[in-house]
């Protein structure tokens, strides 16, 4: 068996085991705890209205509350848009998933996933610097952030490798060209899988009920969130 | 008027307030084990979630008054959290198997060093939860490592000697009972009716020992006001202070003790409301925690004074004048707005009061805190910190161009008299309730 075909074949399945095995053992281990009801008569009951509101307001900056560098806060969302439009925008990746899946949903043109893909390296080279230099995000880093950012900056990197021609072309061919570096792109792939549930790549899931949570707690005391 | 006198007695009494701890020798390991085991009978879902979600993003220093003020990185509020954080991670985490082998225990020196961290530079306002982008309730958790410092002896030896004093005398800075019936006796010869101790009554009003002793003039205008509103109310000997330093402590038995002492007062005269004075942490202490205390829910509403007093002018009931033009601003205290959501009513009386009223930016639930809650205000050590908060504040309200600064907070006017005495800021600071209260319509 060639690189490829163990990448594409029982390492592409171990890694998957493996991250939907880690997130369900990380949610379990999680909800296993008992929630405790509030008694205080509550302001307002509308708890879904409010979870849903704090998980999408929370992606927006909040008025009333300004990070000292704008450069620290415009960051995360480009890396965030980023990685969303070159993982699941690119024609050859939506190709993978229809093989795995049987699902597909039309692709974004290569351009645009090119241009994300630079700047998300960018975005993710100049968070890792923040990380680096910035006394409160030293002070606060753990091995957990530095893990998560190698393997989120290796598929990007080794998915740059392998962009030769247009997407058309590779879609529209079955042989693969280039098998050694798109075998090792697959593999910087299934590192971010099985790291997923491990470290905090987890915040990816956890940010909705974290949010909720919050958004139910300060709407049940009448406070906006 | 304020007596400045009573002001300054009360500064050099809480100067010598730590002294009076009584001082308990533990054991190191001990240290570790009470604090470990209180830290983890307070983990549920929530706090599961609050202590897996962190991304160490670090927008939680930018909300927070002290590190704003001081720049020093080890104030970031989220790193409060990391003992608790070792705790759950090496004990009762999913990942547990895997997080012991790279985590270490916490020590008894840890313990020492985080006292500083969730006592003296935390009023655990609650301003970082609203930064943070995964909803992480920070100042929850800072209260649970109050609670485990407080069981490992390490609760700050000021609010240790008051916690102390509330247990087991069942008086706060020595005032009980019979400071009740001698504030309440000076308020009568004004030729006012004060029920005190009626049977029956529809509302248990309470007061705090920095009204009885400092703020007497909150108390009178809180009298004039019951009793214009014509409502069958009193006060109770035995249920009357609204602060609990059980909970500013992290005392958790004790905080169980002052609100059950007000919730068996209210229930065994019948009645209908609990009104919570002028006193930030009370609020939530019983409004949103007293039913947990109780282990039911409460048979009566409890109300902040500010919010009964915007909900009766509203409603009509009670009618103000004019206090005058002039400029004035309103300090959101962080447990009665952020934390209990008390956020419109103050500002329905003052709006009703036909001052030019002006809002600070920001307000409301993202309001700056004063720099003295949660007890802040109490520990000598913290003293400089504080001041550096206080400025915030300070400058916050000087933006306004207000002329006073009105609160509904007896440990915030303190902090901003002392932050004042500091400073010689010019501008006037008021109480709400004493503004409403001048201000009856004839």
């Amino acid at each position: 068996m060639d690189l490829l075909a163990l990448a594409r074949g029982p390492l592409l399945s171990l890694s998957l085991a493996i991250f939907f095995a880690g997130i369900a053992w990380r949610l379990y281990g999680i909800y296993r705890f008992g929630a405790k009801p509030s008694l205080a008569t509550p302001r307002s009951t509308t708890m879904f209205s409010a979870a849903a509101r704090t998980v999408f307001a929370r992606m927006l900056p909040r008025r009333g509350f300004h990070p000292s560098a704008t450069l620290v806060m415009i960051n995360p969302y480009v890396f965030h848009l980023g990685l969303a439009i070159v993982a699941f925008g690119y024609l050859p990746h939506i190709d993978f998933v229809k093989r795995l899946t049987g699902a597909w949903w039309p692709a974004l043109p290569d351009w645009l996933v090119v241009l994300a893909a630079g700047a998300t390296i960018v975005s993710l080279a100049m968070a890792l610097l923040f990380r680096l230099t910035d006394p409160v995000l030293k002070l606060i880093s753990r091995a957990d952030d530095h893990i998560t950012w190698i393997v989120t900056m290796l598929p990007l990197l080794t998915g740059m490798a392998v962009i030769l021609e247009s997407s058309s072309a590779v879609h529209a061919r079955e042989a693969v060209v280039y098998p050694v570096p798109l075998a090792i792109h697959l593999l910087s792939v299934e590192l971010l899988l099985v790291w997923f549930p491990f470290g905090k790549l987890m915040h990816a899931i956890l940010f909705i009920p974290g949010r909720a949570q919050l958004g139910m707690f300060n709407e049940r005391r009448g406070v906006r969130s | 008027m304020i007596d400045y006198n009573v002001f300054r007695q009360f500064g050099a009494a809480i100067a010598h307030l730590g002294e009076m701890a009584q001082q308990t020798e533990i054991p190191d390991e001990q240290r570790v084990r009470q604090a470990k085991v209180v830290m983890l009978s307070k983990i549920d879902r929530q706090m599961a979630v609050d202590l897996e979600s962190c991304v160490k993003c670090g927008y939680c220093s930018e909300a927070c008054h002290f590190f704003v003020q001081t720049n020093e990185p080890k104030y970031v509020p989220t790193r409060k959290l990391d003992l608790l954080r070792r705790v759950y991670g090496r004990e009762v985490s999913p990942l547990r198997f895997v997080r012991r082998l790279f985590e270490a225990e916490i020590t008894a020196d840890e313990l020492r060093q985080w006292q500083e961290l969730v006592y003296d530079s935390c009023t655990e306002c609650g301003r970082c939860s609203m930064a943070c982008p995964m909803g992480i309730n920070i100042a929850r958790g800072v209260n649970v490592m109050r609670e485990a410092l407080a069981a490992a002896g390490l609760a700050p030896d000021e609010l240790a000697a008051v916690a102390q004093e509330q247990e087991q005398r069942g008086t706060v800075f020595g005032v009980g009972p019979k400071e009740l019936q001698e504030v309440i006796a000076k308020l009568r010869e004004s030729g006012l009716d004060v029920p005190l101790d009626k049977p029956k009554a529809d509302v248990l009003f309470l007061t705090t020992v920095i009204d009885i002793l400092l703020f007497q003039d909150a108390l009178l205008a809180t009298v004039k006001i019951m009793n214009r509103l014509g409502l069958n109310w009193t006060f109770r000997t035995g249920g009357f202070e609204a602060a609990n330093f059980g909970l500013l402590s992290g005392m958790e038995d004790l905080q169980r003790q002052a609100s059950r002492k007000i919730i068996d007062e209210a229930i065994a005269i019948g009645a209908k409301t609990v009104i919570v004075p002028e006193c930030g942490h009370a609020y939530p202490a019983l409004r949103w925690e007293g039913a947990a205390m109780a282990g039911k829910p409460l048979p009566f509403e409890v109300l902040a004074i500010s919010e009964f007093l915007g909900r009766e002018i509203k409603a009509g009931r009670l009618k103000v004048k004019s206090a005058g033009v002039r400029k004035l601003t309103y300090h959101d205290a962080c447990k009665l707005g952020r934390h209990g959501g008390v956020l419109e009513e103050p500002r329905e009386a003052l709006r009703a009061l036909g001052v030019d009223f002006r809002e600070t930016d920001p307000n409301a639930e993202m309001n700056w805190c004063c720099g003295g809650g949660a007890g802040v205000f109490l520990i000598n050590r913290a003293a400089g910190l504080r001041q550096k908060a206080f400025e915030l504040k300070q400058q916050q309200i000087d933006a306004t161009g207000a002329e006073s600064v009105v609160m509904s907070c007896g440990s915030c006017r303190l902090n901003f008299m002392n932050g004042q005495a500091n400073t010689g800021w010019p501008v006037k600071i008021e109480s709400l309730v004493e503004l409403v209260g001048e201000n009856l319509e004839d």
